[in-house]
């Protein structure tokens, strides 16, 4: 408990406390590395079950923010902005995947008026 | 990895959240009980997750995560789980928003703030914008007997049970690797304050203005800067920084007239580099090419976006003609000697 009391200072204290990074123990990575893969999954698990294609990208975009925290998690680790800086080029990708997605269910839904994944079951090989 | 969680503990869990998942996921005729049941085993499995970790590292003495990663761990894999199983796309959005601002406060509590907020700026403020235009561009207006009624695509999910099991295999698997790879990381080799302010002799103005600041540099001072890289000579492992003041000598040149060094007793505690001014060098100093691809990458997605989704207009044959008469007469009326070849023959051969 005594623990969660420093934090709540530390937070009242402002970010500018924060901004000061000290050495992180592997104690305090590893669970922000076992919410990353949990959030990683759960993005696998709804893009392999999902029928929605619209549903599926958002999925792939949850995968982007799971590798996204680890990389920051990382990064924080070795007190460099490494992981920050690929974390912008991970949301730029982002952005281009989200735009050719979103021109293509648009494109797709035009042809067959459905969203359904297997409404192209033909494009099989 | 024994040091942070057993094996076997973390595969329970796997197995654990993978059944919660399995049945928090849509299918056909489904009860809110069997929803809530998984809601309630995968919060089970999250919670003894939490537990072990945290027993884990109170036995070994190691420290654990600021109080608040966890609420916003639990927000972020309860909004991401709802996500995947809400039927309707644009509730499956909204929850992608709290996951994404959720993540947003483990951003800040890994000190990078900067991409906190540009995270909310660009996910949540541009791209979820873009995907609910989506969803209701490409959904069916609902007639309005059947406004309740769900499409069949988003009401039935497609094996959900080895999907949630090659799913959870995978963060075993995972975490597993990182866990074990976390043990083998190189020991950090700067020091605390020359990660934060290894940057700090790059930026002699942002010195000075904080020296000012402080009431250590009097008028005419300021941070020494060395002749040929223009650096301020800071040096951040013994915490001094030399100042110097500028006057003229005989010849009308700038020349030192006094100097002086602030020592690590003066060494201002708000002199230190933020967030923002070692990302920007990192990201302009050592990953320049980065900008270059990540510029090619956008202009490609947004080429192929509008290649892909503009509309292909069919005109019927004779209002392609109607069109082209009443162009064609409308500039030779005008008698102006245009001819835009979409005329009828005659009119054509008149003017040659």
């Amino acid at each position: 408990m005594m623990h969660a009391f420093e934090s709540i200072q530390i937070a009242q204290s402002g970010l500018a406390q924060l901004a000061f990074p000290s050495e992180m123990s592997n104690s305090v990575l590893a669970p922000y590395l076992f919410v990353s893969a949990a959030m990683f999954a759960i993005g696998l698990v709804g893009f392999l079950t999902r029928k929605n294609m619209i549903i599926m990208f958002l999925c792939t975009e949850l995968m982007f923010q799971a590798a996204g925290l680890a990389l920051i998690a990382f990064g924080r680790q070795h007190l460099g902005s490494d992981g920050q800086t690929f974390v912008i080029f991970v949301l730029c990708v982002a952005a281009a995947e989200a735009a050719m997605a979103l021109a293509l269910v648009v494109l797709l839904f035009r042809h067959r008026e459905s969203l359904s994944a297997s409404a192209w079951k033909e494009l099989n090989g | 990895m024994e040091h942070i969680i057993s094996p076997i503990a973390l595969y329970l869990v796997c197995g654990i959240g993978a059944v919660g998942v399995a049945l928090a996921l849509p299918r056909r005729a489904q009860s809110k009980t069997i929803e809530y049941l998984g809601a309630i085993v995968l919060a089970a499995a999250f919670g003894l997750a939490a537990l072990l970790l945290g027993l884990k590292a109170t036995e070994s003495g190691e420290p654990m995560p600021n109080f608040f990663f966890y609420p916003f761990a639990i927000i972020g894999i309860g909004a991401s789980v709802r996500m995947i199983t809400h039927k309707r796309p644009v509730y499956s959005a909204l929850y992608f928003i709290m996951t994404i601002i959720a993540s947003c406060g483990m951003y800040l509590l890994l000190s990078a703030e900067f991409m906190a907020f540009a995270l909310i700026i660009i996910y949540a403020g541009a791209i979820l914008i873009t995907y609910l235009f989506v969803i209701m561009l490409a959904t069916q207006a609902p007639s309005s007997d059947a406004e309740e009624k769900l499409d069949e695509v988003d009401a039935v999910a497609r094996e959900p049970m080895l999907a949630c099991g090659i799913g959870f295999v995978l963060v075993g698997l995972i975490t597993t690797a990182m866990f074990r790879g976390i043990g083998d990381l190189p020991p950090v080799e700067m020091s605390q304050s020359q990660a934060a302010n290894s940057v700090l002799a790059q930026l002699p103005k942002k010195v000075d203005k904080i020296l000012e600041r402080e009431g250590l540099l009097e008028e005419g001072w300021s941070v020494a800067r060395d002749h040929e890289t223009g650096l301020a000579k800071i040096d951040v492992d013994a915490r001094t920084i030399e100042i110097v003041l500028l006057g003229q000598d005989s010849h009308g040149h700038d020349a030192v007239s006094s100097s002086r060094t602030i020592t690590a007793d003066e060494w201002p505690e708000s002199l230190a580099a933020n967030n923002l001014d070692r990302l920007g060098f990192n990201l302009l100093n050592d990953h320049p090419m980065m900008i270059e691809v990540a510029g090619i990458i956008l202009l490609m997605a947004m080429l192929g976006a509008t290649v892909l989704a503009r509309k292909h207009i069919e005109l019927e044959d004779d209002l392609k003609a109607a069109q082209a008469r009443r162009l064609g007469t409308m500039f030779n009326d005008g008698n102006n000697g245009f001819d835009d070849g979409y005329d009828e023959p005659q009119a054509t051969g008149g003017q040659a």
